[in-house]
């Protein structure tokens, strides 16, 4: 099976600091891949290199098989890679159903709809991530576990084929880690690819189908929860070196 | 009837009115609506690229003066009729637009204020030096003594300009430039082809500006490049449009009104400190009611004169 999303040796340099060094990895169709690592790892360039807010300094990067890493970021969305942001992006002087309505408007399946039919589709998306009674609330009027949810709700309102969920735990309470996780699970069961970075290792761990590891911007580890867990070189890059 | 079709009812009288009003006012009352239905198409204008998409443009006096040499070269140098000097300065405007747009609509906010200021500086320059435009000298076109004809363009146009903004409100066009205002790399990230959107704007904006320019041209008959790329036009643009209400259908055009009434009064009643008198109307305006006219109105039934003071509260003033 050809993989969805194809990342093949991307480097990008932020003047002398290498945040991603040299990163090959791929995401196949209905996975949950997670992608953990310390703070400074180069997790969320990572995701901004995929949907195209930064450029890549090296590497390639194809979706379905096409090499997308000179497109620039309004064609990824509508090709099908969404993504949320880590600091919460909303459209602060819009309604929270209007944030959602641009990604039904403009994302992967947007071209043919009406503003009236963009809404309709918003709406449905808003219930989906339980923000349904929120939806004429402007978003700037929004707590910070409603944002998180907004996020998710305007990227899926894309309809996207990826998702790319950049900490969408972060500063959740365990409840609400749990409604995330399920709702995450959804988004698999509707035939879409995530990948979710996490600080929150035992919440990645029970979701995801496969991790990746990045410590300094480099890969060190790729497989099931369980095996990369175990790893030395994970364990080092998160605790330090055990004494001899 | 519903809310909104009152509305449009509403306003289609008054279009009306406005267009009845050259039959039984006076030729001072004419030139008054003149100039002013002109600057509402300025505030109009500067609402696409300002109010909707979010980009405080000092560069529509740059579109202003281009349409103005269009009509000024195509009737005194070309001797052609005003029309085709209309789409001279409509294309020109647009041709600018989308040539200096792709550069200066990469930058934000000061940025752009800034960049989009020395465009409209640079073009006097070379205007003055140009000789089909007549350097320094200006040109002088051919006198048409027809208020009655100006009036109505000016309001024709106005009503097209005021129809197009409303159609922004309907659009997916639309909705795209209000995303780029309120986050323009969640708009990207979405979807939205934030430079051809910003570009069409920005042209948009400059088109409407340009042909209120070339109305300008002929009937004042005489243009020179200090007043074709005016700075303070296009200050007077913004705080019209601010006043009344940035990103709303209507607002800019009321500021418009609104001001232009306020200073032709102040001017003739106390004419000295004429300039100073609507400084404060504006500074008190800001304060206020720093969202316009189209806020107060919105929020003034729930709010009552709490309004003014939650406004001072929120901004800390």
């Amino acid at each position: 099976m050809s993989p969805l999303l194809n990342v093949v040796g991307v480097t990008r340099r932020f003047s002398g600091l290498v945040a991603v060094n040299n990163v090959s990895f791929s995401l196949f169709e209905r996975e949950i891949l997670g992608v953990i690592g310390p703070n400074g790892a180069g997790k969320t360039t990572l995701i901004s290199l995929i949907s195209g807010t930064i450029p890549p300094t090296s590497g390639e990067i194809y979706f379905e098989s096409q090499p997308i890493t000179r497109f620039h970021a309004y064609r990824r969305g509508r090709l099908g890679i969404g993504r949320t942001f880590q600091i919460m992006q909303p459209f602060p002087g819009l309604s929270v159903l209007d944030n959602v309505a641009v990604g039904a408007l403009f994302g992967h399946t947007g071209s043919g709809r009406t503003l009236a039919n963009a809404r309709e589709h918003a709406r449905e998306q808003l219930h989906f991530v339980g923000l349904g009674n929120l939806s004429n609330r402007r978003a700037d009027e929004l707590g910070g576990p409603a944002r998180k949810r907004l996020e998710l709700a305007k990227a899926l309102a894309m309809e996207p084929k990826v998702l790319l969920c950049d900490e969408v735990m972060a500063g959740l309470n365990l409840v609400e880690i749990d409604e995330v996780i399920e709702i995450i699970r959804r988004v698999r069961d509707r035939g879409i690819s995530v990948l979710v970075i996490e600080h929150v290792i035992k919440a990645i761990k029970r979701l995801s189908d496969r991790l990746l590891v990045l410590h300094h911007g480099e890969k060190i580890a790729d497989g099931t929860p369980d095996t990369v867990l175990s790893d030395e070189r994970v364990v080092e890059a998160y605790l330090g070196r055990r004494r001899e | 009837m519903t809310k909104p079709r009152l509305a449009i009812v509403a306003t289609a009288l008054v279009v009306l009115l406005l267009a009845a009003i050259p039959w039984f006012g006076s030729d001072v009352v004419v030139q008054f609506g003149i100039s002013t239905l002109l600057l509402a198409v300025l505030a109009q204008s500067w609402n696409i690229i300002g109010g909707y998409c979010g980009y405080p443009s000092f560069g529509n006096s740059t579109f202003y003066g281009l349409g103005s040499y269009g009509v000024a070269i195509a009737m005194a140098q070309w001797n052609l009729p005003f029309a085709v000097g209309m789409c001279l300065g409509a294309a020109l405007a647009v041709i600018f637009a989308f040539l200096l747009g792709l550069p200066v609509l990469r930058l934000k906010g000061h940025y752009f204020a800034i960049a989009t200021l020395a465009l409209a500086l640079a073009m006097t320059a070379i205007v003055s030096n140009v000789g089909i435009a007549g350097q320094n000298i200006g040109l002088v076109l051919p006198p048409l003594n027809n208020d009655f004809l100006f009036y109505e363009l000016s309001l024709g146009l106005l009503v097209i300009a005021t129809l197009v903004v409303f159609w922004l409100t309907k659009s997916r066009f639309g909705f795209g430039l209000i995303a780029i205002r309120e986050n323009e790399e969640a708009a990207a990230v979405m979807g939205v082809n934030t430079t051809l959107y910003k570009v069409l704007a920005f042209a948009l904006s400059g088109l409407f500006t340009a042909l209120a320019g070339g109305i300008h041209a002929y009937w004042i008959t005489f243009l020179d490049p200090d007043s074709a790329f005016d700075i303070g036009l296009n200050v007077k643009m913004i705080i019209m449009a601010v006043f009344g209400g940035p990103g709303s259908v209507l607002g800019p055009v009321l500021g418009a009104f609104v001001l232009s009434a306020i200073s032709e009064v102040l001017a003739s009643e106390i004419t000295t400190v004429a300039g100073l008198f609507f400084g404060v109307v504006v500074v008190a305006a800001v304060v206020l009611m720093p969202r316009g006219l189209a806020d107060l109105s919105r929020r003034f039934k729930s709010e009552g004169w709490r309004y003014f003071a939650n406004n001072i509260k929120n901004y800390r003033l």
